[in-house]
């Protein structure tokens, strides 16, 4: 394991007090790991335990198999890359390249030589000798990330770097790092309130609320059998409905549909449906043997890159957001639709005991 | 990014810049003057009797730019030795009455300094730091030190934590940052605070004349007497003269940090 946390124990009292708990985090050697949640759920303060900016109340952190709990962050050698590219402003793109090298006393030869590698390695070699303040916004943070990578650390942070960043720039950005970490394949440790960028990037990764890790996995894992419900709703599922599983039925006052899940007796919980699993027709469907199928009105239409994002009222106070590829081209707000649920792809969630 | 000035900026410009050169060009042509009486528009006949007699080694000039620049300089290393760490407090610290720290600070240049002085002068006697060089660096620090909190205080804040952060990921120990992040992002507010220190320390009079007891002579105390006894050539030329020293220091100044510190589009 490149990174290892123990009985990480932390109080935070910023906005809203709670006390970070991490039992045990681990991130293994060349992995993209990220660590996902919405803001204020302690991920840059988890961030910066491990940077050394701040000190946890408890627990040991292990870097490489050595303790570096109490190590100034000067001494880690791990780098971090911030929302902001924290730019010497002072110093030319070079010097600010070169910075951790001089720290460490390399010659000014070998500074420059190694520096105008991660210059080209981003993209910008050329730009020697201008200053920060000379370049636009996605430039500056492609220094950062060169800045950060020159002394070829073994992990390297990275605080939500694209988000003040123009939305067409990040999807550069997210290539540029993901090529970056293909080519020198070092581990990071990238934290994002933003799931796009959690699918496009992430091996693995941690979901956090309230300072706790929720769950960890491939995105792929978590968004298709979600462990959690928050996981389900960080990753954008919004069909998640309350009910009661009783054998292999799943009731809500609305609607009740058989489960691949099965429970004696009865057990409250959440029945979790992803969007694209939903299947959607004009005409009644076939008895599928399982009868899950419900009907419903559109209430609501919505296009983008080539996909249909539909949501069916099948009652007044039941609604499902599905999406499918454009071949309903006919299909208007008001049509009157079929829903079939695939007994294996619904999730049941049992209910969470705080 | 510099701009260029255009002709609505143009205009007063030019007005201050007359405001500004022309009494120093009256000086000179004052100081190479002998009689120069209404309502003449220059003066009648020149001649560098005040220069000879400023120059001349008896006059005792050059020992008085000498202390007068002891003087400025020490103020400014003992305001920068307070105004450092009480800039950092101020600048990137929130405390209680943090505010009114800030205001009371300020004080000593509210209040006129010489009223201050006068209170502060049985101390200094009883202390018997009155006539000595000590004695008057410190009445000097009195009317400048609020300057340089002021300025650094300002640069401080524009520092904050972050760039330190940064640094120190980058393996940064504390003297290297230091050296490299903290002077760097300080060394406006702190040329900016040593010139006006400099020059409020150089045209001090009765704080120097009264904590000094005459026994410490700068420049302006050797203007003051001619400037109000009727010699005015004499009292133009060490005007002058005053005027060159505080030049070439400010420029010394501007230079040399720039020259430490190569000072970048900040």
């Amino acid at each position: 394991m490149e990174l290892r946390m123990e009985k990480i124990r932390k109080k935070i009292s910023a906005g809203a007090d709670f006390v970070m708990d991490i039992p045990l985090l681990e991130v293994g050697k060349g992995e993209f790991f990220g660590l996902v949640g919405k803001s204020g759920c302690g991920k840059t303060t988890l961030l910066k335990i491990i940077a050394g900016l701040m000190t946890p109340d408890e627990g040991s952190i292990y870097l490489q198999e050595k303790e570096i709990t109490g190590l100034a962050a000067e001494k880690r050698g791990i780098a971090m890359v911030f929302q902001q590219d924290r730019l010497f402003p002072y110093m030319n793109i070079l010097e600010n390249v070169a910075f951790g090298l001089k720290m460490k006393g390399l010659s000014k030869k070998e500074r420059y030589q190694r520096s105008s590698v991660f210059l080209s390695a981003v993209g910008l070699s050329g730009f020697e000798n201008r200053y920060p303040l000379e370049l636009s916004g996605g430039q500056r943070q492609r220094i950062a990330i060169a800045r950060a990578l020159v002394t070829t650390p073994p992990l390297v942070l990275m605080d939500e770097p694209f988000s003040a960043l123009d939305p067409n720039l990040r999807k550069e950005m997210r290539d540029l790092v993901l090529d970056l970490h293909r080519e020198y394949g070092m581990t990071i440790l990238f934290v994002t309130h933003d799931r796009d960028e959690a699918f496009y990037l992430f091996q693995r990764m941690a979901v956090m609320k309230e300072g706790k890790i929720i769950e960890t996995g491939s995105p792929r894992k978590l968004y298709e059998s979600p462990g959690k419900i928050h996981t389900a709703h960080f990753l954008g599922i919004e069909n998640i409905f309350e009910g009661i599983l009783h054998y292999d039925r799943f009731s809500t006052s609305h609607f009740s549909m058989k489960l691949r899940a099965l429970s004696p007796e009865k057990k409250k919980g959440v029945l979790v449906i992803r969007p694209e699993t939903i299947g959607l027709g004009t005409y009644p469907f076939p008895s599928d043997g399982e009868g899950n199928i419900l009907e419903g009105q559109i209430t609501g239409m919505n296009y983008s890159f080539g996909i249909l994002h539909i949501k069916v009222n099948t009652s007044q106070s039941c609604s499902f957001d599905l999406t499918c590829t454009n071949q309903y081209k006919d299909l208007k707000e008001g049509d009157r639709v079929f829903l079939s649920f695939p007994a294996g792809e619904l999730v049941f969630l049992p209910e969470e005991k705080e | 990014m510099k701009r260029s000035l255009d002709n609505a900026t143009l205009v007063p410009f030019f007005f201050v810049l007359v405001l500004a050169i022309l009494p120093v060009v009256f000086l000179i042509l004052l100081s190479f003057s002998r009689g120069w009486t209404w309502p003449d528009i220059f003066p009648s006949s020149f001649d560098a009797r005040a220069w000879r007699y400023v120059m001349s080694p008896h006059s005792g000039t050059w020992q008085s730019i000498w202390t007068s620049l002891k003087l400025a300089l020490i103020t400014t290393f003992i305001n920068l030795f307070l105004a450092l760490p009480a800039g950092n407090a101020l600048g990137r610290y929130e405390f209680p009455f943090r505010k009114l720290t800030e205001i009371l600070l300020m004080l000593p240049i509210l209040v006129p300094p010489v009223v201050i002085l006068m209170g502060l002068h049985r101390t200094f006697i009883r202390l018997s730091i009155t006539e000595t060089l000590a004695g008057v660096v410190l009445a000097h620090v009195l009317p400048t030190l609020p300057y340089m909190i002021r300025s650094v205080t300002v640069s401080f804040s524009k520092l904050g934590f972050e760039w330190e952060e940064q640094a120190q990921l980058l393996g940064a120990d504390w003297s290297k940052r230091l050296f490299h992040v903290v002077l760097p992002f300080l060394m406006p507010g702190i040329i900016a605070g040593s010139a006006l220190t400099i020059l409020i320390s150089m045209s001090q009079y009765v704080i120097t004349l009264l904590v000094g007891g005459g026994q410490i002579i700068t420049v302006t105390m050797r203007m003051f007497p001619y400037v109000n006894g009727g010699d005015q050539a004499t009292g133009a030329a060490y005007a002058v003269l005053f005027a060159l020293v505080a030049l070439i220091l400010l420029i010394l100044l501007d230079l040399s940090l720039n020259r430490l510190y190569r000072e970048k589009r900040l």
